[in-house]
């Protein structure tokens, strides 16, 4: 193998695998990244055996192959090199040179046999969308994923494909946060995944907010999201998502309108005189304002006036703030909207009018 | 107190006096819990392998630890304290801070205080004790240290920069060799230096840690006497007597879990959602893996069985040994905090 490649453009594919080369390999040969040279393009592969990346890079082949290095090592080298460097890259028995006019670089290769790669994901339902789409989405819920939790399958997030419709779901149990986008794809039937935690914080570090098209594939085992310079593909988690629709609460309560940024800035304050493990925060609900008061072990006390528009029954309710807050970061109209029945019951959270993005919130016994 | 267990131990059998003892179980894999000062001389250290301190020290006497006899003695000890002051927080059976800002005995000066209570505890316990007098928490230890066995510095507020100068930082709170190593690295030993570096150095280094330091690093230190201290976890750990492999340590793992349970039920107001397993293996390199789960655990058994599990995420090779194993319950909260949050699929078909 022996090729020519840009530093700027070596550096950028080594950036976008880099993540998941784990830093207590198993396997030794985890360490490594694949490096496939052939038809002026270079692919830089690397996995924990549960995300793979593949990245793209330009390149001018003089002799195509393949082989596997060291990934932090050629990192740090690359990372170090002068900013418009030109690599010239070779293989010779089980090492390889990296070359520039006043610096040299052997490294040691291992077979490429040796590396797990997936190359067939099998029978899959495929979609387009852009990377600014996807991101939307994983922006919108992925902050309410499980972390660690026993039910395995909460520690990552639904993906639901439906007719026209492509869904993203996350709760922990206490929180849930739901996000859609409109596709062209008339299905006729559903498909479910779960992704995992891993896989989406890594294809979250991947997503750009451009328009660019992308190309998202649903099997029964991996997902794989694919665009010119990247691949990207995850194992999926075993398991049955919750069945999510029975507690997304009717709007059948009353309804509290109020200004986003508003209600944030207050939160944020009476947050800070809560209890430290679970920031709880009461609402007091009734006619034209809401009041929010919190407390803690030491008695300290908080107390917010906010102006709101109510149309339900007067009553007192408890959140955990960091659920209220993680939601409202997440919803982009001025005005949220915040649906509520009574103080043992769900609250549905959503920017006023819109369908689209729903945030349901459990109370606190306070 | 001054090497607490040794004293007593000397104190109650005068055969011992004036003679190197060390306390500490028998067993090849024990540690010293206590040395008297004459065992000291000869490098003989607490946690040092008893082994290693055999070798040191061979004419010790060794005597096996009786916590029944120090936690009784803690108690006297406690008790003079409280003739001065409630505001007291045990850091552990021999060591406390007391906030005298007010004390029972209208005595004039803090210092007046330390010296009333070291009296008390030498007339009455034939035991000696070290005092630091100082404006805040970190001082005072570091001052009950620096003349120790038997003896009191007190240090002025005016007196607190210049004392802490030449000071290496890692006698600072918080700082041990991993922190001490990164400010070496950054040209500070002392807390002299520490001082003069800029404090966006420091928190670029450390964040919010790197304030603290600096605060340290002037002497300043707001933390109250708190005198309950709720306890946060509860574990229990034991070292082998010969290194075992990973697949060899259920029966430790059992055995713990029952223990660990046993602290944990004597707080009945206190729940616990995170379980822990801890090794260290015979290079003793230390991890810990943990699981916290939706709902406390309700048995023993549970912990045990979660516990030997989690063996399944150490990712060290499999003939790798061990010395040691713990078994712990992590993040304690009050039972009403823990059932207060509602869940979403509560009562429901899928736990």
């Amino acid at each position: 193998m022996e090729f020519d490649v840009e530093r700027t453009a070596l550096l950028k594919a080594l950036q976008s695998i880099i993540g998941v080369v784990e830093r207590r390999q198993t396997l030794p040969i985890l360490a490594n990244i694949l490096l496939d040279a052939r038809e002026q393009r270079l692919a830089i592969t690397a996995t924990d055996l549960e995300v793979e990346i593949q990245a793209h890079a330009q390149a001018e082949l003089s002799q195509a192959g393949e082989t596997t290095l060291p990934a932090r090592k050629l990192m740090d080298i690359v990372r170090n090199l002068p900013e418009h460097a030109d690599i010239h890259v070779s293989t010779s028995h089980d090492r390889i040179a990296l070359q520039l006019p006043h610096s040299r670089f052997t490294l040691a290769t291992l077979p490429t046999k040796d590396f797990p790669t997936v190359e067939e994901i099998g029978q899959t339902q495929d979609l387009e969308l852009t990377q600014s789409h996807l991101r939307w989405l994983i922006d919108r819920t992925g902050f309410a994923m499980a972390l660690q939790d026993v039910r395995y399958y909460l520690n990552g997030l639904l993906l639901e494909l439906e007719p026209y419709c492509l869904r993203a779901v996350a709760t922990d149990g206490h929180r849930l946060a739901l996000a859609e986008v409109v596709t062209e794809l008339p299905l006729t039937e559903t498909k479910q995944v779960i992704v995992p935690r891993k896989g989406i914080q890594e294809l979250l570090r991947l997503l750009t907010d451009s328009d660019e098209p992308l190309r998202l594939e649903l099997g029964d085992n991996h997902i794989r999201v694919t665009w010119p310079e990247v691949r990207f593909t995850t194992k999926l988690l075993d398991g049955q998502f919750p069945s999510y629709q029975r507690v997304i609460p009717k709007q059948n309560g009353g309804c509290l309108q109020v200004e986003r940024h508003t209600l944030r800035q207050a939160l944020i304050r009476a947050a800070i005189l809560s209890n430290e493990h679970l920031h709880g925060v009461r609402f007091i609900l009734g006619g034209t304002s809401l009041r929010i008061c919190s407390n803690n072990p030491a008695q300290e006390e908080a107390e917010e006036e906010l102006t709101a528009a109510y149309d339900g029954e007067a009553f007192e309710i408890g959140f955990n703030a960091s659920y209220l807050l993680d939601a409202l970061a997440a919803i982009e109209e001025s005005t949220v909207e915040i649906f509520l029945t009574n103080a043992n019951s769900s609250a549905l959270l959503r920017g006023a009018g819109n369908e689209r993005c729903r945030y349901v919130v459990m109370p606190l016994r306070l | 107190m001054d090497a607490y267990y040794a004293s007593v131990e000397q104190r109650d059998d005068p055969r011992l006096n004036g003679k190197p003892v060390i306390v500490a179980w028998g067993g090849t894999r024990s540690v010293v819990c206590a040395a008297s000062y004459e065992a000291r001389k000869f490098g003989v250290r607490s946690a040092m392998p008893a082994a290693q301190a055999e070798r040191l020290c061979p004419q010790a006497i060794f005597v096996p630890p009786d916590f029944i006899r120090y936690k009784a003695v803690s108690r006297q000890i406690r008790a003079i304290f409280s003739r001065h002051t409630d505001l007291i927080e045990p850091l552990s059976l021999d060591e406390a801070y007391l906030d005298v800002t007010v004390n029972k005995q209208g005595l004039g000066s803090a210092t007046e205080v330390a010296k009333a209570i070291r009296a008390s505890i030498r007339n009455e316990l034939s035991l000696t004790a070290s005092a630091g007098v100082a404006a805040n928490k970190f001082l005072a230890k570091i001052a009950s240290d620096w003349h120790k066995p038997n003896g009191l510095l007190v240090v002025r507020p005016h007196q607190a920069a210049a004392f802490l100068t030449s000071l290496p930082v890692t006698r600072l709170p918080g700082v041990g060799k991993v922190t001490g190593k990164r400010l070496a690295q950054i040209g500070i030993a002392t807390v002299g230096e520490l001082r003069t570096a800029p404090l966006p150095v420091l928190e670029c280094r450390f964040g919010q840690w790197g304030r603290r330091l600096h605060e340290l690093s002037l002497g300043i230190d707001e933390r109250p006497v708190v005198t309950q201290r709720p306890a946060l976890q509860v574990s229990a750990e034991d070292t082998f007597e010969s290194d075992l492999r990973l697949d060899e340590l259920e029966p430790h793992i059992r055995r713990l879990s029952e223990k660990t349970w046993r602290s944990y039920r004597k707080q009945p107001t206190r729940v616990a959602r995170t379980i822990v397993l801890k090794l260290k293996t015979a290079q003793f390199k230390t991890l810990t893996r943990s699981l916290t789960l939706p709902t406390p655990p309700a048995t023993a058994t549970d912990v045990a069985d979660i516990a030997c599990g989690l063996r399944a995420r150490v990712d060290l090779s499999p003939g790798t040994l061990y010395r040691l194993v713990g078994v712990g319950l992590a993040g304690l909260i009050d039972a009403g905090q823990f059932t207060a949050q509602a869940d979403l699929f509560a009562g429901n078909e899928l736990l």
